[in-house]
């Protein structure tokens, strides 16, 4: 699907590739740390196994439950779904199983479902209301390639680790407190306490480690999403604007009037709080300035055949 | 272009960033062709005058530089007040290299009297298909961005992202950070 050129993009694909890879590591890491400290490694991960598969089966119904959406019928909204179903012939995908509408202003879109046939579109009112017809189908676009692309699959299965660890954590943490550290093996006690203390830090290092390597996956998924969701309207400028209306921070195109801050700038107060690197390490979406971006150079290289 | 090689011959320029200001001179032909941007005639600078005797006299002191350059230009002027306390200074020319190099002169008089820090960006006008258009270029930075109207009072981003796009392909010095292309709000023509 990638043979135009205007849709490649390397760079994002090595670094999937490299934050996958180190995913890998970290998941080889966990299981030597497990097998050293003589847990079974694979009895903890059918456990986390299990606690994925519950969050990866049920995540649409607990996403309509928390949210309030509404499942809406064609009937009651025949643009939407004439969109989405447009759309997903266009994808050749499955049109979604159904699509709901949360009632509030607040400008958002979101796709779940563990595969293509059951998965639940949401848009809220904030949304439609707020963005041109162009600019909703391009985040419909973008919401269905999160669906074709199964980004529900890829992060839930990538994330059982920080759940795996997360859990053992609170289990290590629980049991050092009722001080059963030590206890359990007579023969060694300051050994064992030793493995458990290595276990406890290890086990440590490697949730946050894994923590920050899914949000950076979370992060490209998303990048990948803008890309092929753009590749399907064959306009990422549409989505571009719709991301600078819906977005709330401050690098986007300014409504406010150059005369105005002309005498602002003296102060440089924006450029201040510019580059905020902890804050992008720690968030799941990119930020918008760096989507739009991209979007845009994807244009520039569909201009660039002129 | 003879006005321009007149006004090279003349004076040393001073601020660097304004080298690319006249690129849009030479852009302005594909933009129409191939871009739907067709010039309106009419340009403005826009600037935020002082107490002084000099912006008090503005109106004769362009009236003296055009009737200099009125041998080569037919461009007629308008001093226009808006509600930010700024002021424009409108040309309108059917001629848009004529309209580039008047307003830079004027920029350059603003200059000469030691009031360049008071302007603020030179501003072209299009028509966008339907919709008013205006590049803007901001002064200050020596960049350029576009600004899109649909329906009069909104800006219309994607229209303007695409133009940027078109204008960055003309090698024009574009605005790179998007936050940066402020609205001109109310611009007088």
């Amino acid at each position: 699907m990638h043979q135009r050129g205007y849709g490649r993009d390397t760079e994002l694909n090595i670094r999937m590739a490299l934050t996958s890879f180190f995913l890998l590591l970290i998941y080889v890491a966990f299981a030597g740390l497990l097998f050293w400290a003589g847990i079974s490694p694979i009895f903890i991960l059918i456990m986390g196994a299990i606690l994925a598969a519950f969050q990866y089966f049920g995540s649409d119904k607990l996403v309509l439950l928390t949210t309030g959406a509404r499942i809406v019928g064609p009937d009651e909204e025949p643009k939407l779904h004439g969109m989405v179903e447009r759309l997903s012939a266009m994808a050749d995908m499955p049109r979604p199983k159904k699509l709901a509408i949360i009632d509030t202003h607040v400008p958002n879109a979101f796709a779940t479902g563990r595969n293509p046939k059951n998965s639940i579109v949401t848009v809220t009112t904030g949304l439609m209301s707020r963005l041109d017809e162009k600019e909703q189908e391009a985040v419909l676009a973008h919401e269905l390639s999160h669906i074709k692309n199964r980004d529900v699959m890829i992060i839930t299965w990538a994330g059982l680790i920080v759940i795996v660890s997360g859990y053992l954590l609170q289990v290590l943490f629980w049991i050092s407190l009722f001080g059963g550290f030590g206890g359990g093996r007579r023969e060694s006690g300051s050994n064992s306490m030793l493995i458990a203390l290595a276990l406890y830090v290890g086990t440590i290092i490697i949730y946050f480690m894994s923590q920050l390597l899914i949000l950076s996956l979370s992060r490209y998924r998303e990048y990948a999403a803008d890309r092929s969701g753009a590749m399907l309207t064959g306009a990422p400028l549409q989505l571009a604007s719709a991301l600078n209306k819906i977005s709330d921070d401050m690098y986007r195109i300014p409504e406010k009037d150059l005369r105005q801050v002309e005498h602002a700038n003296a102060f440089f107060i924006i450029n201040a709080i510019k580059g905020n690197a902890s804050a992008k390490l720690l968030s799941s979406h990119p930020p918008v300035e760096k989507r739009v971006e991209r979007l845009r150079e994807m244009h520039r290289q569909m201009e660039a055949g002129f | 272009m003879g006005l321009l090689s007149v006004l090279f011959g003349r004076h040393k320029i001073k601020q660097v960033n304004r080298d690319g200001y006249f690129s849009i001179a030479t852009a302005a032909d594909s933009l129409h062709s191939y871009g739907d941007l067709e010039h309106t005639g009419k340009a403005g600078l826009v600037f935020n005058p002082v107490e002084s005797t000099f912006f008090e006299n503005l109106n004769s002191e362009v009236n003296e530089l055009l009737e200099v350059t009125s041998k080569s230009t037919d461009s007629e002027y308008e001093i226009v007040d808006d509600t930010y306390g700024t002021s424009w200074v409108v040309i309108s020319d059917h001629d848009f290299d004529d309209l580039v190099s008047v307003l830079y002169l004027i920029g350059e008089t603003i200059t000469e009297h030691g009031f360049g820090d008071r302007l603020v960006a030179t501003v072209f006008g299009f028509n966008y298909k339907d919709n008013q258009a205006y590049l803007i270029y901001n002064i200050k930075r020596g960049k350029f961005y576009p600004m899109v109207l649909s329906g009069g009072k909104e800006r219309d981003n994607r229209s303007e992202m695409h133009i940027g796009t078109l204008l960055e392909k003309e090698n024009l010095p574009v605005e790179k950070s998007l936050e940066q292309w402020y609205a001109l709000w109310g611009i007088p023509f």
